[in-house]
């Protein structure tokens, strides 16, 4: 059966090249040996991938899973994939010394936007690979002293991941609940610290709900029992002012991709002094000073490092625009509907996150329905599941709720009409979902879904 | 490099007023190249809120700053509007598409 879909679709394929006469870039005779992926049908009244009809390219709002590269930024990195392709390792020729150079200032323009040196700035593959850095190596490192961790339940999947890793060596984690608005408690914090406790995650910024953690209190109370302090920053740089004195973070996760940089690369913040240690997870050539070994991608880091320098400049300008296309947003959506929750702190969190449940629908339908929208329910890499959010159900928010979430993110070339557009979207669709809800029509005629006793199936 | 050298130069000297409406105008008309929507509109704003916000400029120096610094951008949109249309999708977004029929 399966062989004989593969087939039928192979052939399809096959007519749709041949109808098409598309020009398919530097194919082989390979390409004839392995069915090529399904390409996109398109008619001229639009595009059709994965059994949906779309008119055209759905307006983008998941800033939070990636955004666009700034043309800017691929102006600075596009001479390093063309002649400019040396290794910046190499000290013997030119081809070397002019990636070293590029790298090294790529290098300052990072260190510059969260205020550290330069000498403190690592690059790596991503914002992923310097938290697995900072959580498994400083314990790794410190494992004869320190057996503890703290982290909060609303942390990025890769940070609690790593968690879990250490937990079955045999390291013990303190998840600190968060409260409603999605904000960890101090006292918390400060009464889970223990003698033996080698580091404390916080991440700056949610990926989910957009709060933004009091990043000063928590690195007060780091320093007083000096207890090293690391945040992943992915969703921060750029967009909050990042000051590694005033957090007094001692290892900061940034990454490329969500600053209008390219994907495949980001930077790990290491405090010199006082100084943390890490056992590296790449050994090689001891390169980025053996922390981070494998040759560091030229024109990845140039672009990530002219990305935090735009980032630098346009902060001020992005800021006032995302803030108000936020509130057109949220207004436009409020003035029409009703049972419309913000998840998270209203007041402690970046604008270009807009993380809401409508009340009394069901969430994977409605984003079916935005098929012109590209929104998420949560974070990307959880957007395969069902499941509703376990940031979301660390807040304590319903189940139901929790279930019809959608994070709408803004970014800096977003427009307003993209988001007047999103918002006739979302209210048509709402609508309609709620006029097919029965439930919807209960709580219309005053019954309180809550108190309902449903039989069991 | 050569380039930015020559602006530096020119730059130098204030710019003149017709220099100066000139770049603005060039700007505008690089932005329209762009075949992205997003981008497109982008760099239309981007260009009208930067000559806004230095319109009261008097200072000599930081007029020809920003001169200078809108010609290096003018480069590089130049560059990238080429670059983007080289790679231009098949399919338009959304938002450029106004006559089509919705069917909901």
């Amino acid at each position: 059966m399966a062989s004989k879909l593969l087939a039928s679709n192979f052939r399809q394929t096959l007519t749709r090249i041949a109808t098409s006469c598309q020009l398919r870039p530097l194919s082989t005779a390979a390409a004839t040996a392995e069915a090529p992926p399904p390409e996109p049908y398109q008619d001229p009244n639009g595009i059709s991938m994965k059994g949906v009809k779309i008119l055209g390219r759905p307006l983008y709002l998941d800033m939070q899973a990636t955004s666009p590269v700034d043309p800017r930024v691929l102006d600075a990195m596009l001479p390093f994939y063309m002649s400019r392709y040396g290794n910046p390792h190499s000290r013997t020729h030119m081809y070397g010394w002019e990636s070293d150079q590029a790298v090294e200032t790529a290098r300052s323009q990072v260190a510059s936007l969260v205020g550290a040196s330069p000498k403190e700035i690592v690059f790596t593959s991503g914002a992923t690979e310097s938290n697995n850095i900072s959580v498994k190596g400083v314990m790794h490192f410190y494992k004869e002293k320190k057996r503890h961790v703290i982290t909060t339940q609303t942390e990025h999947k890769c940070v609690l991941d790593s968690c879990r890793h250490l937990q079955q060596e045999g390291f013990e984690i303190t998840y600190l609940p968060v409260g409603s608005d999605g904000l960890v408690d101090l006292e918390k914090l400060r009464s889970a610290i223990r003698p033996d406790t080698g580091l404390v995650s916080i991440m700056a910024v949610n990926n989910e709900i957009g709060v933004i953690q009091p990043m000063e209190e928590i690195g007060r109370i780091c320093k007083e029992f000096n207890v090293p302090f690391h945040t992943d920053a992915a969703q921060a740089l750029g967009k909050i002012p990042i000051d590694v004195g005033k957090w007094n973070v001692s290892l900061m996760s940034l990454s490329g991709h969500k600053i209008y940089g390219p994907k495949g690369v980001g930077a790990l913040y290491m405090r010199r002094r006082p100084r943390i240690r890490v056992e590296p997870q790449m050994n090689g050539g001891g390169q980025e000073r053996g922390i981070r070994s494998g040759t560091v991608p030229t024109p990845l880091v140039v672009g990530m490092g002219a990305a935090c320098e735009l980032a630098k400049r346009e902060m001020e300008y992005d800021e006032k625009r995302i803030t108000a296309l936020q509130e057109r947003l949220l207004n436009g959506i409020k003035a029409k509907l009703d049972g419309v929750v913000i998840n998270g702190s209203i007041e402690r969190r970046y604008a270009g996150n807009l993380n809401l449940s409508f009340a009394y629908v069901e969430g994977e339908s409605l984003l079916m329905g935005l098929k012109e929208v590209a929104v998420s329910s949560g974070s990307a890499c959880t957007s395969a599941s069902l499941e509703p959010s376990y940031v979301l159900r660390a807040l304590g928010v319903d189940e139901d709720m929790a279930h019809t979430s959608i994070r709408f993110g803004i970014g800096r070339f977003t427009t307003e009409a993209e988001i007047d557009r999103a918002v006739e979207l979302t209210v048509q669709q709402v609508e309609k979902l709620r006029e097919m809800s029965p439930l919807y029509e209960m709580v219309k005629e005053g019954i309180n879904i809550k108190d309902i006793q449903w039989s069991q199936h | 490099m050569a380039s930015s050298a020559a602006a530096a130069a020119a730059a130098a000297s204030a710019p003149t007023r017709t220099e100066v409406l000139a770049l603005f105008r060039s700007l505008l008309r690089t932005a329209r190249r762009f075949s992205d929507y997003n981008i497109r509109e982008y760099a239309k704003r981007r260009t009208i809120d930067a000559f806004r916000h230095n319109q009261n400029l008097s200072d000599l120096s930081s007029v020809s700053t920003a001169y200078c610094d809108g010609m290096s951008q003018l480069k590089i949109a130049q560059r990238q509007a080429l670059v983007y249309q080289l790679y231009a999708p098949n399919i338009k977004n959304v938002m450029e598409i106004k006559t089509a029929p919705r069917n909901h």
